[in-house]
């Protein structure tokens, strides 16, 4: 199959994915790394670069190390969600 | 027997709008789904079925189903403030994985596996009163590879054929769609003409011709959660599609649909 926008998630990518899937579905986890960022990717063995990636919400950087989007994108907005920055109106 | 058949957009930001939406666009969104609760609120649904694509949640990288079925007591999961339970009408469950299986489709089912907000946002809007309870069947539709648009269609009709044999009165509700890129470098500029070529298509009562998709286009058209309006189309046959609403957003074709059958 080819995808252009979501691929087959390479198995090197695993532990990456699983951190994003953590922060965007697992309350604690998510709690943890607002706290302490470093500690809590180390939890998942993130390697230094993907730390960085990460850290940077570099999305580009993330993707190319075979982050799911998905997971980069919700990630991200549960993260923000989480620190209060922005508004939102909940129906 | 199936008295309805809709579907329905569910991206989170019709639930937590984040200054980034126009409120006016999501309000007329949430009006589409009002029109939808009324009519199940006519209609007296034993059961909804609703189809959705888990976006990773019940299901990461560690077990990957195509199609699943929840088939426990009930069915629950949070998303930001929000927690929800739901009951899950057992039987029913129970009747769609065995004769699924019966019929070729290799299911997995789970009594215990949360309920992604796919499943809630849109049973939050339009679930009647007073509440039914749901049979959630989930379509793999982000992590490749997903089923094929023809296995989607051919197990919708397989679908059709189960609920249809049941006394219960089972309303089918796909969620998901249309064209948004979460993600990716496109999300700023979703296939609206393609939303819109299909739409013409659906309201011409000609679905089935979707089966025919390709999972590359459906991933080149930002439509990977198409497959579960294509499961949905397999059940309602040739019923002409009334749209409810097509609200283009800066990142998502928000459409609610309605087949009579």
């Amino acid at each position: 199959m080819n995808q252009t926008h979501y691929r087959f998630p390479p198995a090197s990518a695993y532990l990456l994915n699983r951190c994003l899937y953590a922060l965007k579905s697992d309350d604690a986890f998510r709690a943890r790394f607002l706290a302490d960022a470093k500690a809590a990717m180390a939890e998942h063995g993130l390697d230094a670069e993907a730390q960085a990636a990460l850290l940077a919400a570099d999305r580009d950087a993330l993707v190319a190390r075979g982050a799911h989007p998905y997971l980069v994108f919700m990630a991200d907005l549960r993260v923000r969600m989480a620190r209060g920055t922005g508004t939102f109106e909940y129906f | 027997m199936l008295v309805g058949a809709f579907a329905c957009a569910h991206t989170p930001q019709l639930i937590a709008r984040p200054e980034t939406e126009d409120r006016e666009l999501v309000l007329r969104v949430h009006a589409a789904f009002a029109r939808v609760r009324r009519r199940l609120e006519m209609l007296r649904p034993d059961a909804i079925a609703v189809v959705a694509g888990d976006h990773v949640e019940a299901f990461f990288l560690d077990a990957v189903p195509a199609l699943a079925v929840y088939a426990g007591a009930d069915a629950a999961g949070t998303f930001g403030p929000y927690e929800y339970r739901f009951p899950v009408h057992e039987p029913l469950a129970r009747a769609v994985v065995e004769q699924g299986i019966e019929r070729g489709f290799d299911l997995l089912y789970t009594q215990r596996a949360r309920l992604d907000y796919a499943f809630f946002v849109p049973l939050h809007f339009t679930m009647p009163a007073p509440a039914v309870p749901i049979v959630p069947l989930h379509v793999n539709v982000y992590l490749p590879p997903q089923p094929t648009p023809r296995r989607c269609h051919a197990w919708g009709q397989a679908l059709g054929e189960i609920l249809g044999a049941r006394a219960e009165r089972v309303v089918l509700m796909a969620s998901g769609g249309m064209s948004h890129y979460p993600g990716t470098d496109r999300y700023a500029s979703p296939d609206f003409e393609w939303d819109r070529r299909i739409l013409d298509t659906l309201r011409d009562g000609r679905g089935a011709e979707l089966a025919a998709v390709t999972g590359e286009e459906l991933d080149k058209a930002g439509n990977v959660e198409l497959r579960t309006w294509i499961t949905v189309l397999g059940a309602v046959g040739g019923a002409k599609a009334e749209i409810y609403c097509y609200e283009p957003s800066w990142h998502h074709g928000n459409a609610v649909v309605e087949w009579q059958v």
